[in-house]
């Protein structure tokens, strides 16, 4: 993303910086430098600009100009003296003295700032404390007047040239001061805009970069869900062929067959069944993946389905010796699902719990209701609903096996994700079945959560939503 | 660098460079404590923390030939703290030459690498190289244990184009002779490319007896040019 530049770039503030005594300094703080001076040397100071514009001023205006202006025969000498000073331009730090016609003194230094003019500053009009007026300025017109003359002569500020001189290096010094911190100020801020700038920029570039390289893997996600459709469709195919032909086999439709060969196409056809669940499973995550799975909800009621569960797995839990067990309220209300998918679910965590409780232990499946406040994070709705319970069907699937350590917890979900992803690991399984687990759930409008199982062992939590809330839509 | 044809003035940048407390502000310190009151302004210090340098230190110097151009130097550091990568790339921009102070110490070795490595980067991101740039090393704190050896610092510099000194910025030693010897390299390069001496009649020897004088320093060109280490013989130019 391109970023607007700063004001200057640094280059403009340092290398070729032309600045104008307006741009450095406050006019109003410069002015009670001014009139501190003037207290302290008490000559009017006029400070002007390179282009000769005034900056500011301490001081009356002469009185004897002033005089003399009303008189048509002075006023020429008084226009050369302001001319003589406006013209006059001293060089470094050598100041110029100026004496006009009028017998007025001036003393004009130049400001500068590395080494570039900035302005000059104009002392005066002043006369030495005991300096008279000049002979010719009693006769400069027919009707000047000796007592006003000698009146606004003695108007004018006094001071020796010694003050005047050390006037002007307090000035040049202070100013110099003034205009350093003003240009280090305003290179400082300038620096601060341009290294945020910078910032934002190399952090733009970056941003990009991950933005295209997550489009880049969102894609290869995709890319990877069609890959196991296709591969698993194309898979069952020709394992439905394997499994209808054993069956037709054991059947004896193709003739007979001895114990031994009965016993073989068994095991032929069981690890069929095995692998068509499997490939069933990825089929599944695939289409819960892209939403394509179609679910028939009914109201249905949890305990038939609990009771079939602990019946098809009750000979599984007997050969581990494992007690398997499922209670409930038979008042409960019914739930809002798809009886076939949600039987998947629980078939699945409850062969999970059998899978990893030792010999001795127990699973118990309980069903119970349970009043959940609606989540507060949605937008709109939330607000008003805040409070408002909503019914749903509670299953916990507790066990007294090895527990979930609670930083696994959040990924068991994860497709393909196993606790103990070790070569060595006890337990069989694909890593599929959780994440199956979840998405159903999602698809119900459910929650699931790990807890723990005081004192041993992990518990699923599952709740189910009894009735399509017709707001919901 | 920029140049004012009417007012006959040239304004040269240089930087310098380096992994962070390598002595890159002490140089400059010792540059304006060492120069006259009429060659060099205040020294701009911009922004510190704990003796660290946030944006950088600019010291503003003013040299002179006889007759031509009067040279405006604006002499910058870094700050050297990694975090402050877009800083320093700011400060960079624009650099005619770039001294590249190293810490001489053993156990700095790598850190110097990273930041030359980091300067190449920035210099690539400026559209420079320190191929064309004029580019001169320091290996500073000479007076600290466990430096790597003269002989192995002018065993290096023989094999490398870029000219070598050694430094004590602290008490002032290899500080001139650095600067001079980044400012001669620079001068050369930019009068080549823009051919200053033809156009204005710029004197190099004036110029340079002008730098040489308002730095206090007693010696001549050839003399301080030639205090670098590892030189591979001397230049046509210096053996006069």
């Amino acid at each position: 993303m391109k970023s607007e530049r700063p004001l200057r770039s640094l280059d403009e503030l340092t290398l070729d910086s032309k600045f104008s005594i307006q741009e450095l300094i406050s006019r109003e703080s410069f002015d009670v430098l001014l009139r501190s001076m003037n207290e302290l040397f008490a000559v009017p100071i006029r400070v002007f600009a390179t282009d000769g514009a005034l900056f500011s001023e301490v001081g009356p205006a002469s009185p004897l100009q002033s005089y003399l202006g009303t008189l048509p025969g002075a006023r020429r000498s008084v226009r050369e003296t302001v001319e003589q000073v406006k013209s006059s331009t001293p060089q470094g730090d050598n100041d110029l003295r100026l004496q006009g016609e009028t017998g007025e003194r001036y003393t004009v230094i130049a400001l500068t700032y590395d080494g570039r003019p900035l302005g000059r500053a104009v002392v005066g009009p002043y006369v030495l404390p005991s300096e008279s007026m000049p002979q010719a300025l009693a006769q400069c017109d027919p009707l000047v007047s000796s007592d006003r003359l000698t009146q606004v002569w003695g108007e004018i500020s006094r001071s020796d040239e010694a003050s005047v001189a050390r006037l002007a290096r307090h000035l040049r010094s202070m100013l110099g001061l003034i205009l350093f911190s003003g240009h280090r100020a305003l290179l400082a801020s300038n620096m601060h805009i341009a290294s945020v700038q910078e910032s934002f920029r190399e952090l733009s570039e970056k941003s990009a970069t991950l933005q295209a390289a997550y489009e880049r893997l969102k894609e290869l996600d995709r890319l990877k869900s069609n890959f196991l459709a296709t591969v698993s469709h194309e898979l069952r195919t020709p394992l439905t062929s394997i499994i209808g032909y054993s069956e037709m086999l054991v059947a004896g439709i193709a003739g007979d067959i001895n114990e031994e060969q009965r016993d073989f196409i068994g095991t032929i056809h069981d690890k069929g069944e095995q692998l068509l669940e499997l490939i069933k499973g990825l089929l599944d995550l695939t289409k819960l993946e892209s939403g394509t799975l179609n679910l028939h909800k009914l109201d249905i009621p949890i305990l038939p389905i609990l009771k079939d569960i602990v019946h098809t797995l009750t000979p599984t839990a007997r050969n581990k010796g494992v007690i398997l067990s499922a209670t409930g309220d038979a008042g409960m209300p019914t739930l809002w699902g798809d009886a076939a998918r949600l039987r998947q679910v629980f078939l699945n965590l409850t062969e999970n719990a059998i899978k990893f409780t030792p010999a001795g232990g127990h699973v118990t499946l309980s069903a119970q209701i349970a009043h959940v406040e609606l989540p507060t994070d949605e937008e709109g709705p939330a607000i008003v609903l805040r409070g408002v319970k909503r019914p749903m069907i509670e299953v916990r699937v507790a066990d007294t096996g090895i527990g979930i350590p609670e930083s696994e917890r959040p990924r068991v979900f994860d497709a393909f994700y196993q606790v103990d992803s070790s070569s060595t690991r006890e337990q069989g399984g694909t890593g599929l079945g959780l994440s199956i687990v979840k998405r159903l759930v999602d698809a119900h409008d459910g929650t699931v959560e790990i807890g723990e199982n005081i004192p041993r062992g992990a518990v699923f939590v599952v709740r189910i939503p009894c009735k399509r809330l017709s707001f919901f839509g | 660098m920029q140049l004012d044809f009417t007012a006959r003035e040239l304004t040269i940048k240089l930087v310098y460079y380096g992994p962070a407390l390598s002595g890159k502000t002490t140089n400059l310190q010792a540059l304006h404590a060492a120069s006259s009151p009429e060659a060099t302004g205040r020294l701009m210090t911009l922004e510190t923390r704990d003796d660290r340098t946030l944006f950088f230190d600019l010291l503003p110097l003013t040299f002179s030939s006889e007759k031509g151009l009067s040279v405006r130097l604006k002499v910058f550091t870094v700050p050297g703290q990694v975090i402050h990568a877009s800083t320093r790339r700011l400060v960079l921009q624009g650099a005619d030459g770039v001294v590249f102070v190293a810490d001489s110490r053993e156990a700095e070795t790598e850190h110097n690498a990273e930041s030359f490595r980091d300067l190449r980067e920035n210099l690539k991101q400026n559209g420079l190289s320190t191929k064309q740039l004029p580019l001169v090393l320091q290996f500073n704190k000479r007076d600290l244990p466990s430096v790597r050896t003269e002989a192995e610092l002018t065993d290096m510099a023989a094999q490398g184009k870029e000219p070598v000194y050694l430094a004590v910025a602290t008490k002032g030693h290899g500080v001139v002779d650095t600067f001079v010897g980044l400012l001669h390299l620079t001068w050369q390069t930019l009068d080549m490319r823009h051919g200053f001496t033809e156009k204005f009649g710029f004197e190099s020897s004036a110029f340079f007896a002008d730098v040489l004088g308002k730095l206090n320093d007693p010696r001549t060109l050839p003399e301080v040019l030639n205090s670098r280490v590892g030189r591979r013989g001397l230049r046509k130019e210096v053996a006069q």
